[in-house]
């Protein structure tokens, strides 16, 4: 009989998802999968409201990423009303955006990603968290983190008047413009948080590429996949995180398709499995092929590497910099190493300051046309932005009245469904050896592998944990033979 | 001594929303308390708490959870220190509530000396509704009472008790106090 061990609830991941990997006899990892459960009926939920009030209410879908949902609806409402906005509101929703980036990026990178590599991927769980990390680098870094994050959130709100559940957008624009005085207030922040990207940049080249123990791990450890990527790019294929067109690139770095976010419903299909909750989205044109590595695989990442990976360049110059070395050090562009995640945030969050240097220097910032009241009902939109952790779409229909009459979402994370799977079964496989029994170290380097996606699937609930101990469990002839917990 | 108050929760995921709605119905009965401020919806969590708790000497949570075994209508006063065991519980994109905490306190932070987490069993926070499921909602009214009781004698609103409102045993039988 086989074995399996289980961990349940994963850590450092909202929700109650598991991993279970099963063995066999001799201890090798027969297969794994990664589940979780879904939020149900927020599409039905929406159907039959006013139109213009989705982006008010999809804040509510995600605590983790509202303003993510915010703008791609607001961009589909827009498509609903004939989609004429004012030009220096879609500046200003850039804005704000970028101000987000760089909020939830620190987020991840500091408290998520650095304890893995600041404390070390197999460190006592005890020390490998954002307490172990301070200890190591310094409280006046703590300080600095919670402080740029403070900033960070602190022009969200001066821009969009809210910073967690923006009521912001309306179609045609947004509400409320920036004067003058919150522009000034703003530039010395924009400031300060530009310094601290730079900063972040220094600390992940001394602690991570210092360490050739874990550039060994980022290039040639299990944490690479030979599948496609999506992002959003500009008109020179840059990234662009708000608007553009939808870029995938295959890992050889060819071009397979540039779409509109209107045709998305002819490159991107959904494929159901009966052990899982989320559906596994995959190259439509292509076809499902399974959870399949190779140059025809249809599976796709969408993460901040493959933004990276899809864009031909940076739209700023010290962004432009940093990608060069990445790609440099990484041994080319495009690249499937996907611990290489963590560094991509640390660029996009350089062309994130660089744009909010840029936008506090654009003359028509504080202008007071930001909006242009619709006329007419068109009556379908999709808006697509590029959520921290994935392309996010959001596709609504609505009646005469403006009533919505469907809305379809795929959201950011589970673009890498697939991906997740296959990676962290590739993980466990290496790891998890005949005679080489898991351990908490070997576990956290399984967690690894799906936290460089930054995962998010039920960010909108905030029950107390109660009782979720992470816990493995290994059974031998159906009894349970071992079992830890952290 | 400055208090907050804050509901935890999302208005419109089903019984996820009972911390928001007690916050609310707390808000229309305690307004005007000196030295109380009440954030009715608060969604955030993690570091993103600080910013809220800074500066304040005591918190009060009002939010949802789930035990095994747990039944709903249920509800349970923690003390922060109560929490401490799932300091290495994280989720995706932040750390824990007690994780935050340390960090706060480590930094120097103005963090509250006293926190009451006041943490109400639920049966369903995977549906978008803006109801709750009906074990939750028939037992609010009771869950409400007792909450808004609990709050103040936290608060040191020493108000008597009233005979029905002690001898109450739905107030009884919900209320666990694990501190």
């Amino acid at each position: 009989m086989n074995r399996s061990i289980r961990i349940d609830p994963i850590t450092r991941l909202e929700g109650h998802g598991k991993i279970e990997i099963f063995l066999e006899d001799d201890g090798s990892v027969k297969d794994c999968f990664f589940q979780i459960p879904e939020l149900r009926g927020f599409e039905r939920f929406v159907v039959g409201r006013p139109i213009e009030e989705l982006p008010r209410i999809v804040t509510r879908i995600c605590g983790v990423c509202p303003a993510c949902h915010h703008l791609a609806s607001a961009k589909a409402v827009d498509g609903c009303f004939g989609g004429e906005v004012a030009p220096v509101a879609h500046k200003l929703r850039d804005m704000y955006y970028h101000a987000h980036y760089v909020h939830s990026h620190i987020a991840h990178f500091y408290a998520l990603a650095a304890p893995d590599f600041v404390c070390g991927p197999d460190a006592d769980p005890m020390v490998r968290n954002i307490l172990g990390v301070v200890a190591k680098v310094g409280l006046e870094i703590g300080g600095q983190v919670i402080r740029a994050r403070a900033l960070a959130q602190r022009i969200q709100e001066i821009i969009g008047g809210r910073a967690t559940h923006p009521v912001w957008c309306v179609p045609g624009g947004v509400t409320k413009g920036l004067t003058k005085t919150e522009l000034e207030e703003i530039r010395p922040m924009v400031r300060e948080l530009s310094g601290f990207a730079d900063f972040s940049i220094k600390l992940f080249r001394e602690v991570v590429l210092g360490n050739s123990a874990y550039v060994d791990l980022i290039l040639r450890g299990p944490y690479t996949l030979d599948v496609q990527n999506m992002g959003l790019v500009d008109d020179q294929n840059a990234p662009n995180f708000y608007d553009g067109k939808v870029r995938v690139v295959d890992f050889l770095g060819n071009e397979i398709c540039k779409y509109e976010p209107r045709e998305y419903h002819e490159h991107v299909a959904e494929h159901v499995e009966s052990w899982s909750y989320l559906k596994f989205p995959y190259l439509k044109k292509r076809g499902w092929k399974g959870f399949r590595e190779g140059i025809d695989s249809s599976i796709y990442c969408a993460t901040p590497l493959a933004r990276l990976n899809v864009a031909d360049r940076m739209a700023t110059p010290r962004a432009q910099e940093a990608f060069d070395e990445m790609f440099q050090t990484l041994g080319g562009h495009p690249s499937r190493a996907l611990l290489a995640n963590h560094w991509a945030r640390l660029v996009e969050i350089l062309q994130n300051v660089e744009m909010l240097e840029r936008y506090c220097a654009d003359p028509e910032i504080t202008s007071d046309r930001f909006r242009v009241v619709p006329e007419r009902i068109t009556g379908e939109g999709v808006g697509i932005v590029e959520a921290m952790r994935g392309t996010l779409t959001h596709h609504y229909t609505c009646d005469e009245r403006g009533i919505c009459t469907s809305a379809n979402l795929i959201v950011g994370t589970t673009n890498n469904n697939a991906a997740i799977q296959m990676v962290t079964k590739k993980v466990a496989q290496t790891l998890i050896r005949p005679g080489k029994e898991p351990d908490q170290g070997i576990l956290n380097m399984v967690e690894m592998a799906f936290r460089a996606f930054d995962p998010c699937y039920s960010c909108a609930t905030h029950s107390l944990p109660g009782e979720m101990p992470l816990e493995a469990r290994i059974y031998k002839g159906g009894e349970l033979r071992w079992h830890f917990s952290r | 001594m400055k208090t907050l108050l804050l509901g935890m929760g999302n208005p419109i995921l089903s019984d996820d929303a009972i911390g928001v709605r007690l916050a609310r119905d707390l808000a229309a009965q305690l307004c005007g308390e000196e030295g109380l401020d009440i954030v009715e919806e608060c969604s955030v969590g993690g570091l993103e708490l600080l910013r809220f708790l800074e500066g304040c000497d005591r918190a009060i949570v009002l939010d949802s959870i789930q035990t095994k075994g747990g039944v709903p209508g249920d509800w349970y006063h923690f003390d922060a220190e109560a929490l401490r065991e799932t300091i290495h519980l994280r989720n995706a994109h932040d750390v824990n509530f007690a994780t935050a905490l340390e960090l706060g306190r480590r930094l120097g932070i103005s963090l509250p000396r006293e926190i009451h987490i006041l943490a109400v069993e639920i049966e369903e926070n995977r549906t978008f509704s803006e109801r709750m499921s009906p074990a939750l909602e028939k037992a609010y009214p009771e869950i409400s009472r007792a909450i808004l009781e609990e709050v103040r004698a936290i608060l040191g609103l020493g108000e008597p008790r009233t005979e029905r409102e002690s001898d109450s045993a739905a107030v009884s039988r919900a209320s666990r106090v694990l501190r």
